[in-house]
Order: C-alpha cells, then structure tokens, then sequence
C-alpha cells in the first residue's frame, strides 16, 4: 500500500473556546477512512521551529465525491499548536497518516463507557459517532464521563449529547458539571455496570489514565486506553515514543504510542 | 533523461547505485518506510543498531524537539541480532538495495560475536560499527572516544568477517581525525560521521531534565555545520572512504557534503519529518548533475576550492 505526505489545505481553523480550536482540512481522495484512535502528524512545510510534526486525533471525518475532508479538535499547549492555531483559511499543511492502530469495537458488549479527559474527547467522540452510526451501540447504551480543570476547557460537548444519554460532566472547580475527577464520578457510577458487559474507553491526560487503571485493578472491567508520548516520526521508526507495556510472561517491554499504539489494553500498562 | 547521469559509488568492495543511504536508527528495518519510498531505489539501507541480545531501551521520555533538531535517548533499544535474522532480513532481501548491518556491543567480545553471527547469513552487505552512542551508560567512555579502544573494535570486528566495515564515529571528542586515522589503520574500510552529539534541555515548569535519561543525542539541522566540518577534517586525514552524516534535509545539504569529501552520505532525523527525503534528495542530487552538465558524481565528490 503506497503512503505519502498529503499537502492539506485549511478549509476553516476556529477558535471555538478560548486556546481550543476546531481545524478542518481537505485532503485527497486516497486518504484511507480513518479508524477511531487513529491519528495524522501534522506540519506546517518547511519550518525549522518547530521542527517536528505533531500527533493529532482525528476527531471527525468524511468523504466527498472529489476531497475528503478531516476535522482535528486541539488545544494550544506550546509551541506547536500554538502555530497551528494561528493559520488561516486556504494555509497549506503537511499530514501524514492515518497513523496508528484503533479501538476495538466489541460486539457482544452490551455498554459501552466512554472515559474523557480534556481533549481527550477527541478520539473518543469519534469512536462513540462510529458505534452509533453502525448500530453496534444505541443512544442509550454509551455513557460518557468527561473531565476537566475548568468550564473553559469543556470542548465537543453539544456534538456527544446526540449521542450519547448518558453524560457526566466533572470539573476541578465545579465551574461545569460537578466538582471533582472524571474518574472519581466513574468509580461512583461502577457498581450500576456489569464489567463483564461493559467496554471503557479512555483517553486524557496521564494522571486520569493512571487514576483510572487504579480503580479497575481486581474489577473484570475491560478497557481500552489511548494513549500520548511525544513522537518524532510518527510511524514506528525511531522508537522514540516509548510506553512501558507488559509482555504477556508479565515482563517490562517498551512499545511505541504510535505503531503499537496509541490504544492498549489498560491492565498491561505499566506505570512508573 | 536521468539515465544520463551516473551516481555510483563505491564504499571500499561495497558497490552502491547511488550514495544516499538511510541512517541507523531512523529507518527502522526498512519496513516502517516501505510504503513511503520505493527502498530499491536507496544507495543502501542502514539498520538499527543491533546488539546480541535484545536491548529494552531507556526509560520514557526519550526525544524532546530542539531548534532544528531533536534529542534522544532511546538507549539502543533493538530485538537483537537473532530476531533480525529471522524476522526483519528476509523481508530486507527482497529488495535490490544494499542492506548494512549497524552493531553495537558493550565488550569487545560481544562486537565480535555480533559480527561474526551477522557474517554467517545472508543479505548483508556491510557492517557499520557503532562505537559512540553516549545514550548508554557504561562505566565511563565509550569506545569512540578512545583511539585505541576504537581500534582495536576495528581489528576484532575485522577478525571475524570479510563483510565491508564502515566504523561511525563520534563527534563527542576533542579530534576526530585522530579517531578516523587509528580506526583506518587498524583496518577499516570506512568511516562514518557523525553520530549524534551529546546535549540536554530543561522543563522549566518542573525544573527537571526534559529526558528521563538527563542527556541524549542531539541530531537534525542544527548539526549541520558541525559534522560537515567534521568531515572535511577525516576526509584530510585518511584516504579510506568518507560517509557523511548530520542534519541533512535537502539535496544542497547532501551536496555540501559530497563537495567536501564524503563519497556518500545517511539521512536519518529528515526521514521523521518527510518519509520520501531520501527520495527527494537522490532526486536532487540528479538534477543538480544535470544542471551543471557533469556525467559523474565522481567529478563532484571532493572537489571542494579552498
Ligand atoms: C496519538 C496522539 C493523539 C493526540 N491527539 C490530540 C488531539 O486530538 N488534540 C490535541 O489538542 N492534542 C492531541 N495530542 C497531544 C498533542 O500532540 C500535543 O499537545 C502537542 O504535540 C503539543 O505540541 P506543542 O508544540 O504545542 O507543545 P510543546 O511545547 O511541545 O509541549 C507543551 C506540553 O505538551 C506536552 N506534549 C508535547 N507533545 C506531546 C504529545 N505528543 N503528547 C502529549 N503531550 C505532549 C509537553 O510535554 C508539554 O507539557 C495527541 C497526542 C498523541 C500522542
Ligand atoms: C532516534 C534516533 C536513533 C538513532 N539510533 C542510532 C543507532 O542505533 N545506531 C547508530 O549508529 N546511530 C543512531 N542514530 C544516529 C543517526 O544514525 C545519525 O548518525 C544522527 O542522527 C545524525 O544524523 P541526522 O542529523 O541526519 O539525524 C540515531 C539517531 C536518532 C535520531
Ligand atoms: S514516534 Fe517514532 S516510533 Fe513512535
């Protein structure tokens, strides 16, 4: 299967809270359908600084009769993103992908738990979009647990609430939704599930991941997290995005976020 | 049209369609690129570096983007020398394209074990030694910085096969020509340079390293000027071939390389940021002969005015 660099061009790049931006970008038509957890590595041509691309969710997608067309949901954390925010309309970018393998879609899973932090949301908006629209899952089974530091980092809501029943909003301030963790409102909640029935999908910070991964151990629940590293190819060569992962005799392996990854079984992470 | 032009090279016996080559550790196997760039068209291929037994790696953070560049500490994590053999060669050999073997080793008997087990099979064309990576700690130096540790690597890795071998060396040390020169006369029949230089940078919201490993190797754009340097003081030195290796990233950057002396040259940290760079420099590298009416690279390579 031929890859290659796809030149995308800006369709629209908004700011729709404050440091969180909404980026549409067209790409040709042999840009393969993405897969949810599945992501692009995006840069802008030429540029020395910053020098690498960036890891980048795909949050939407669609496919027209003469471009496709992907939608990337982030937030400006440094220096990177921050230049990504400031292109406008018809601003060429250099993407790469779809990279990286996806969540697994579970039939037999009568619920489907979606666990959010921040941008998190990304990923999993898309996952819960795909479930709906095959018919895996309906309205009323996905429930999704989305946290933040504040109201203001609260993004993609109004696109879940048509698919999802179920939703619990957490904030550290209480500024939006309850005050507290996303994965506290989860743990709270866990009792009302069956874990052989249920799937979890998580993605978010770190912390949350970990958080999460604590509160499940000795329960049956499966869960799949998708995870970050910072990456430098993007496509499983420089071994650079490294997470600690445990083989299957139970032994530290380093795997890569972004060719082994970015989803991995929660209980086979190894925290540090 | 492009037929017009010559671009072989020849590396000691190793004959090479032209003389852009993959860097270690920046291609992977070959595979991880395969769908980007048509691997028969390469001067060669380098693997990862391999070690006889296989390696976990350094703890995560790893890389950490600079100005034009990045650092690493991957700390030579590989499968090792029996599960490249079994599983990423054969796919390597389907190809017409020089494969070369990078090896590393923490003793000098396990240099020679690696190059020897990589002697008995088939597919290889050359070995590049790896004497330098500061990733590693290991009580002290490492070999590169020595003349005569790095030797004598030379002449054990030399005992053991009639494969080519090309020694990469360090820049991390005060005279690199004294290097090239030792490692020449304990019988290599090339040298490759640079490797990675060392550095380090700082969060300054944690005040911690921004590596788990505190330093890594610095490479990409910003090396440049350096390594270039570097070559044209080997290229002086020694009259064994030359590969360059630094931050190259275009076609004028792999030139600059082969005017000053390097028969051919790797292109590793470009291969992250654009898959097909080793594609566009040949490409350039082509046009750039046709431009200027000269047949042969041969009539390029070292024809540096001073
Ligand atoms: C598979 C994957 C998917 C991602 N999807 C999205 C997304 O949909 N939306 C979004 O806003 N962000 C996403 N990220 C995170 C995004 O890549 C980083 O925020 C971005 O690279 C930061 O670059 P910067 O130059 O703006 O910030 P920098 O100045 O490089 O860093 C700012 C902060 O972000 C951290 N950081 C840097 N790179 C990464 C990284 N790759 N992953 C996590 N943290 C990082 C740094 O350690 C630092 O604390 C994703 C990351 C991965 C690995
Ligand atoms: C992520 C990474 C991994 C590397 N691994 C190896 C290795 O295993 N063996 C080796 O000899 N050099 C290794 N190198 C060094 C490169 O082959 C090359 O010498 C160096 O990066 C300078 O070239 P560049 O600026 O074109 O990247 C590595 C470099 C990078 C960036
Ligand atoms: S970013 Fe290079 S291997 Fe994952």
């Amino acid at each position: 299967m031929a890859k290659e660099i796809f030149i995308g061009e800006i369709v629209s790049n908004e700011e729709i809270q404050k440091e969180f931006f909404l980026m549409k970008v067209k790409l040709d038509l042999s840009f393969d359908d993405p897969q949810p957890g599945q992501f692009i590595m995006i840069r802008i041509a030429g540029l020395n600084d910053p020098f690498l691309s960036r890891p980048i969710s795909i949050y939407s997608f669609s496919r027209g009769k003469n471009y496709c067309t992907i939608e990337l949901l982030y937030r400006v954390a440094g220096k990177g993103t921050r230049v990504l925010a400031g292109l406008i309309k018809s601003s060429q970018v250099e993407i790469n992908g779809p990279l990286g393998g996806s969540f697994e879609i579970k039939a037999d899973k009568k619920q489907i738990i979606f666990i959010a932090g921040g941008i998190g949301i990304a990923p999993l908006s898309l996952l819960a979009k795909q479930l709906y629209r095959s018919g895996c899952s309906s309205k009323e089974s996905m429930s999704f647990y989305l946290g933040a530091k504040t109201a203001d980092a609260i993004v993609g809501l109004d696109k879940l609430q048509k698919l999802c029943y179920n939703i619990n909003v957490r904030t550290d301030d209480g500024s939006f939704g309850r005050k507290g963790l996303v994965t506290e409102a989860f743990q709270k909640d866990m009792k009302k599930y069956s874990a052989t029935d249920t799937m979890i999908y998580a993605c978010g910070p770190k912390a949350m991941v970990k958080a999460l991964s604590k509160i499940l151990t000795g329960t049956k629940f499966h869960c799949q997290a998708s995870l970050e590293e910072r990456m430098a190819c993007g496509t499983g060569a420089c071994v650079g995005c490294a997470v600690g992962i445990k083989d299957n005799k139970g032994n530290l392996t380093y795997k890569r976020v972004c060719a082994d990854g970015p989803v991995f079984d929660i209980r086979q992470i190894v925290w540090e | 049209m492009k037929k017009n032009v010559n671009l072989a090279v020849a590396i000691g016996s190793l004959k090479i369609k032209n003389p852009v080559m993959t860097a270690s550790g920046t291609f992977g196997y070959g595979e991880e690129y395969a769908g980007y760039v048509d691997l028969n068209k390469l001067g060669a291929i380098v693997v990862k570096g391999l070690s006889l037994k296989p390696r976990l790696g350094n703890p995560p953070p790893r890389i950490m983007e600079t100005a034009g560049g990045m650092l690493n500490a991957v700390g030579l994590q590989n499968i090792g020398v029996e599960a490249f053999i079994k599983e990423k060669l054969p796919y390597l050999k389907n190809f017409d394209v020089a494969v070369i073997a990078n090896i590393y080793g923490e003793t000098y008997a396990e240099y020679s074990k690696v190059a020897a087990r990589l002697s008995s099979v088939k597919g290889l064309h050359a070995l590049e030694v790896n004497v330098s990576c500061p990733n590693v700690q290991k009580g002290g130096l490492s070999f590169g910085c020595d003349p005569r540790a790095a030797a004598e690597v030379t002449r054990r890795v030399k005992g053991e096969t009639s494969l080519p071998v090309i020694v990469k060396l360090t820049p991390n040390v005060t005279d690199i020509a004294v290097i090239a020169a030792a490692v020449e006369k304990a019988g290599a029949d090339a040298v490759s340079l640079i490797n990675t230089l060392t550095g380090m940078s700082v969060d300054l919201k944690t005040r911690t390293p921004h590596l788990k490993n505190i330093t890594g190797g610095l490479s990409g754009p910003a090396i440049k000027p350096v390594a270039l340097r570097m070559v044209w003081q080997v290229v002086q030195r020694v009259s064994i071939p030359v590969i360059g290796i630094g931050g190259i990233m275009t076609p004028e950057d792999a030139l600059e390389f082969l005017i000053a002396g390097a028969k051919a040259v790797q292109i590793g940290t470009a291969n992250f940021i654009n898959p097909r760079a080793t594609m566009d420099v040949i490409d350039g590298i082509t046009n750039y002969l046709m431009e200027n009416k000269i047949r042969d690279i041969k009539d390029v390579i070292g024809t540096l005015r001073t």
